[in-house]
């Protein structure tokens, strides 16, 4: 048990045999992980190939059919609120209480990760800020397009600056200027955190991340860094890709 | 921050969900106009003078209340019923779960808001019978407080079993839909059978609940009419009542509780 502890305590996030049947469909078939502290890596497949499963499956929304995961050491399926007290996430397409407004919600959110006075309302000012949101700060979010709740979306995975973020399409519904905002935001947030995304733009995957994990069907198809994917396989990471995945879903 | 300090903020939010939306004014007005109603139709219609009764003002509240029995059916269902269910339906629980805070918590805090507000409902809808006793006639029966804590105790029930169907059920308006065809069908027509079978239904959720009437020590055969099952009178006891009605709201509650911190976000 200490030992196990121990060797799962250098690493971020370790997923162990972690399966889903959804109504006896296989969505995620003994999936094995391991992502060190600081790695950022990038979980990339076809619709359907059990991304969103695995990150909920991770922060403890979904039970596993076999297999666990620890963050940080902590085992999720056990103890999963202080699993999740180390994780910054954004999973599927959130929604928010459409009579609150961001600054109201975020404090919600703050309070319960224990943050609070002056130092909540100073985060809340700056991750409003870090995603453009100044102007819609006191606006109640049934007024937000698609886009703006993704924008706050992110705001609350930083908001308690967690050491982890897991991260599901982050850039979903966003506009060319949006994209790549998020994608500045998280080349600065992989500088100290990991980061373990699920995403379909290559060229975001390519400037956040060093590794990707393929999965297809619900099996792991490769997990190596870009650098050494793009060698062995003589092709961009798009090609790596193409030629790896099935073209029927 | 212990889980408490926890309760307390979920509960305040919770509650300002309540309070910034529509339903809650809507409601409160809709139970004035209720009551209003129902004052003027006893008057307008002289509805003691149609019946072996004198016209008291322990009748008036009787018939005013239990006319507004239904009150804290609406009121509840309606706060309650969408939220648990919305978390999942409206895709909500994306942030609200991924927290470290139990979910034993979340559900807790969401009742103690809706309780909160239901009960701003029903003690609306007896502060003003109790205007109305005291214009008209000048007295305050003691029983209307009986009767108004007993109309809580009934609103909670019905809050508890709410809470249930809005843990197990996908949608919202599913979840309303059952909670009232539960309380008003089912169960009625259990209690109606257990009638006519000669067996006292004081067990039973809607015969507990019209303590709220039979708290004033009217007896029902006033209102003459044949009685089913051979004429036994409804005349639930107060106090066992009380305690039958905490029960529908105690075991559809902890099997909330249960069910929400094992609900999966599908
Ligand atoms: N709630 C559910 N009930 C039944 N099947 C589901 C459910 N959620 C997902 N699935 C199935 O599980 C598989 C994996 O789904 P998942 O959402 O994890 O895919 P994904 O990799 O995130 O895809 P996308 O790129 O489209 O977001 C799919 O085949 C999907 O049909
Ligand atoms: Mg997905």
């Amino acid at each position: 048990m200490y030992i196990t502890k121990l060797l799962t305590m250098r690493e971020s996030i370790v997923i162990e045999g972690l399966s889903k049947y959804y109504d006896g469909f296989l969505a995620l078939d003994k999936l094995s992980l391991k992502i060190k502290k600081n790695e950022d890596v990038a979980l990339l497949g076809p619709n359907g190939a059990g991304k969103t499963t695995t990150l909920k499956l991770l922060c403890g929304l979904l039970r596993p059919s076999a297999g666990t995961a620890y963050i940080n050491g902590v085992n999720v399926m056990e103890e999963r609120e202080r699993a999740i007290s180390m994780v910054g996430t954004i999973l599927e397409t959130p929604e928010f209480y459409p009579f609150l407004t961001p600054v109201e919600t975020l404090s919600y959110l703050g309070r319960l990760r224990e943050m609070s006075g002056r130092e909540l309302k100073s985060r809340i000012e700056e991750v409003i800020k870090l995603v453009r949101l100044e102007e819609w700060a006191k606006v109640k979010i049934e007024k937000f397009s698609r886009g703006m709740k993704q924008r706050l979306a992110l705001a609350q995975a930083l908001l308690h600056d967690p050491p982890i973020l897991i991260l599901d399409e982050p850039a979903l519904g966003l506009d060319p200027r949006g994209m790549m905002e998020v994608r500045e935001i998280l080349k600065k947030a992989r500088k100290e955190k990991t980061v373990f995304l699920s995403s379909h733009l290559i060229t975001e995957v390519v400037q956040v991340c060093d590794k990707v994990a393929l999965i297809d069907h619900g099996h792991l198809l490769v997990y190596d860094s870009i650098p050494r994917l793009k060698r062995k396989y003589r092709t961009s990471l798009e090609g790596v890709y193409l030629k790896l995945t099935e073209a029927t879903i | 921050m212990s889980e408490f300090e926890k309760l307390k903020i979920v509960t305040k939010y919770e509650l300002l969900k309540q309070f910034r939306r529509k339903r809650f004014y809507g409601a409160l007005v809709l139970t004035l106009l209720a009551v209003i109603l129902v004052i003027a139709l006893y008057k307008g219609l002289d509805i003691p003078g149609k019946l072996p009764i004198s016209d008291s003002p322990e009748f008036f509240a009787l018939f005013v209340t239990s006319a507004g029995a239904t009150i804290p059916i609406f009121a509840a269902v309606f706060f309650a019923g969408d939220s648990i269910a919305s978390e999942f339906e409206h895709k909500t629980g994306y942030i609200l779960f991924p927290n470290p805070v139990k979910r034993s918590t979340l559900v807790i805090g969401k009742y103690i808001a809706c309780l909160t507000v239901t009960a701003l409902i029903v003690i609306l809808a007896y502060v003003a019978t109790m205007i109305a006793l005291v214009g008209i006639y000048q007295q305050l029966p003691i029983e209307v407080f009986g009767s108004l804590v007993l109309a809580l105790v009934y609103a909670n029930s019905v809050l508890g079993i709410a809470f249930l169907y809005s843990s197990v059920l996908k949608g919202s308006m599913g979840a309303t839909i059952a909670t009232l065809l539960t309380i008003m069908l089912v169960f009625g027509v259990i209690e109606i059978s257990l009638i006519f079978a000669n067996i006292e239904p004081w067990f039973m959720h809607g015969y507990a609940g019209d303590s709220i009437a039979s708290v004033y020590g009217i007896s029902f055969a006033a209102f003459g009419g044949a009685m089913p099952g051979g004429g036994m009178e409804r005349n639930p006891n107060p106090i066992t009542s009380f305690f039958v009605m905490l029960g529908y709201f105690i075991v559809p509650f902890i099997l909330s509780i249960w069910l929400v911190k094992r609900r999966e976000m599908l």
